[in-house]
């Protein structure tokens, strides 16, 4: 191999005074007569040592290069960018974590830091000659159009922040309402397929009676929750039980509720999952409010385990109680029950005062909502997971509340879990937002470390092709493995699983890795 | 010489996993310094002949560190980590060696505590157990 490296240490990443010797480090990576040039500068990320660096790279015709410092991410940009700049293929530039992995940790102990440091500075110089040069490629989007999935208060709020970054929208509704947002909307249509990865997706939409295909860059699932079902031994008990809905239509009608009306949280109040949420909580008080205006001398009353009014909510709960509504807390062990001989009685231990409380009961109305029932076939076309209550789940949430696993692919609103209409509508601009600059990005940017099949290898088992969550692995024409780079990820799942041994993860082979780990072994600390 | 230091390896993934480790240092935990960190994009990334090579190769005791499996960056990567390392673990037994050694970890990149905790039960099984005892002469 005839590679020039470069070695360059930051001194103010790894020279705790008295701690390291970069000295011995930097000779002990530089030992490879393929070291053509190492410099120990002072501060990496500074623009001056940047450009001493790349002078020194340019005038000694540098093609690999080892930085000895800090993590990869917390390494100023502008160095990869100048060593891109003198020739340098990106994925050639190897950084090795000193700083984190051995100077802080290690603090009590300089003799084996030092070690250690030195055969990290030598498994980073190994794994550096064997690294491949990577290419990124690009693909065009074909359209610049965000579907959203439902037309709810997220899904309008996301087409809205969708378009205010340019892109198109489409509306998908499943009822026939006509709402007001920016774009298309398309009512009485559901999705029912969609083929393609984040960039260029094709989704099959069912309108009425006919199926279209429609293009799309990015789509946002804003279906938000289901309808509340009466199914539970209170809803059977008293026959007259209403969802919390039908309570909001008697009382839009003009109909005052018969007798006391009483909002219990659930139905099956023993029951195993908690489907009370806060949705339906800021709904059941501002419905309790209302009842009590329009029958000021009825009772009110709230029967609950858990009240979840969050934030501002918190107010409402304090002028419902204000205006008389009755709050009563209580014990899923000791939960509300009704004699189905007498349905217009409840009995309740409230928990406050440990005394068993007789309500009578004009109308019962139940707050639970569950979830919607269209995520599963939707998840099925768009191929992204569910959560065990229904919900659409999303990807990892420190780094994306609002994505899915699937890139391209976006959530909000109740479609996760049953929420509050501001956090739905916060949600859905959030998505919205993403979705849009996903979609005006204009390229789907694709390949460096992707996987990469070995046909000769390859048994066609189909293991890779249930594994991996991004439908990138699929057999192709010749009857073998291969894998859609636009839709690679990086993981290497695929690779760990082959039985075959016939995928490797461009850059975490595994060879690569065999080495790495027996260098790191053969160092003494 | 003096006493034999064990030899720790660990399959740290690039996400949460390398992160935990990061966080730990910078809130200024130490940790023994006989763990080797191999980073991996992904902790199904990892092989059953990665952490066999590793033991091989002179590892005491190696352990595998990937993101919550309900948090995962990859989705369903660190199950996959998981099912790798379970089979290397019953592989372990047959072999006659301890499966102690063998482990597979989960962590936030939020849990500051976690990594050195990992590093000091690995490093703990790692002294107790000692070297593999080879049979059938030198390698």
């Amino acid at each position: 191999m005839k590679a020039r490296v470069q070695v360059v240490a930051c001194r103010c990443c790894t020279e705790m005074p008295k701690l390291l010797d970069m000295g011995r480090v930097m000779q002990a990576a530089s030992e490879r007569e393929l070291v053509v040039s190492s410099m120990l500068v002072d501060r990496v990320c500074d623009g001056k040592n940047i450009k001493q660096v790349a002078a020194e790279a340019r005038e000694r015709e540098v093609d690999r290069a080892l930085v000895l410092a800090c993590q990869k991410k917390d390494v100023n940009p502008a160095l990869l960018a100048s060593y891109v700049k003198a020739g340098v293929n990106e994925s050639l530039v190897e950084y090795v974590d000193l700083r984190d992995e051995v100077v802080l940790p290690h603090l009590g102990d300089p003799e084996r830091a030092q070690a250690k440091a030195e055969t990290k500075a030598v498994a980073g110089l190994e794994r550096l000659l064997m690294l491949q040069p990577l290419e990124r490629s690009t693909e065009d989007m074909r359209t610049t159009n965000v579907v959203v999935l439902g037309g709810g208060a997220s899904g309008r709020r996301a087409a809205e922040a969708a378009a205010a970054q340019g892109a198109h929208t489409v509306i998908i509704e499943k009822s026939g309402k006509a709402y007001k947002a920016p774009g298309v909307i398309m009512p009485n249509s559901t999705l029912v397929g969609a083929k393609g990865y984040g960039g260029n997706f094709v989704l099959t939409i069912r309108a009425g009676e006919k199926t279209e295909q429609l293009e799309c860059a990015a789509v946002v699932v804003a279906t938000g929750g289901g309808w509340a079902d009466l199914k539970g031994p209170l809803a059977k008990a008293c026959k007259s039980a209403v969802t919390l809905y039908r309570l909001q239509e008697m009382l839009d009608t003009g109909a005052a509720p018969k007798g006391p009306v009483v909002i219990v949280d659930t139905p099956d109040p023993a029951g195993k999952s908690m489907a009370v949420q806060d949705f339906a909580w800021d709904d059941a008080l501002d419905l309790a409010m209302r009842a009590k205006k329009t029958a000021p001398l009825e009772e009110v009353y709230i029967v609950f385990q858990e009240m979840r009014a969050f934030g501002l909510s918190e107010l409402r709960y304090k002028e419902a109680a204000e205006l008389g509504v009755r709050f009563i807390r209580y014990e899923r062990t000791a939960g509300p029950k009704i004699d189905p001989k007498e349905p217009t009685r409840m009995t309740v231990k409230d928990l406050s005062q440990a005394d068993v409380l007789s309500v009578s009961i004009g109308t019962l109305a139940f707050a639970a909502i569950p979830a919607n029932r269209d995520n599963q076939g939707i998840a099925d076309a768009l191929r992204i997971p569910m959560s065990p209550e229904g919900g659409v789940r999303r990807g990892s949430i420190q780094r994306w509340p609002v994505s899915t696993p699937r890139p391209g692919v976006f959530v909000c609103g109740s479609a996760m879990f049953p929420k509050g209409r501001d956090m739905a509508e916060a949600e859905g601009e959030a998505a919205g937002l993403m979705a849009g600059r996903f979609a005006m990005q204009g390229v789907i940017e694709y390949g460096g470390v992707v996987a990469e099949v070995d046909q000769d290898k390859c048994s066609a088992c189909l293991t890779c092709v249930r594994t991996c969550p991004y439908e990138a692995p699929f057999i192709g024409a010749a009857g073998k493995a291969e894998i859609r780079a636009q839709a690679c990820q990086g993981c290497g799942m695929c690779a760990g699983v082959c039985p075959s041994k016939a995928i490797e993860l461009r850059n975490f082979t595994d060879d690569q890795i065999a080495q790495e780990t027996r260098t790191m072994l053969g160092g003494d600390f | 010489m003096s006493e034999r230091r064990p030899k720790v390896v660990g399959f740290c993934c690039e996400r949460h996993g390398l992160d935990a480790a990061v966080l730990a240092a910078r809130s200024g935990r130490c940790y023994d310094a006989s763990v080797r960190i191999v980073k991996v994009p992904c902790s199904g990334r990892v092989d059953q002949t990665h952490i066999l090579q590793a033991l091989e190769d002179g590892a005491d005791a190696v352990f595998v560190l990937g993101c919550l499996e309900k948090n995962c960056h990859y989705d369903t990567g660190s199950i996959e980590g998981r099912k790798r390392v379970e089979y290397v673990r019953s592989t372990l037994a047959d072999l006659g060696i301890e499966k102690e050694r063998v482990e597979m970890f989960n962590a936030s990149s939020t849990m500051a505590w976690k990594f050195p905790e990992i590093v000091t039960r690995m490093a703990e099984v790692a002294k107790r157990l000692g070297p593999i005892a080879k049979g059938g002469g030198d390698r």
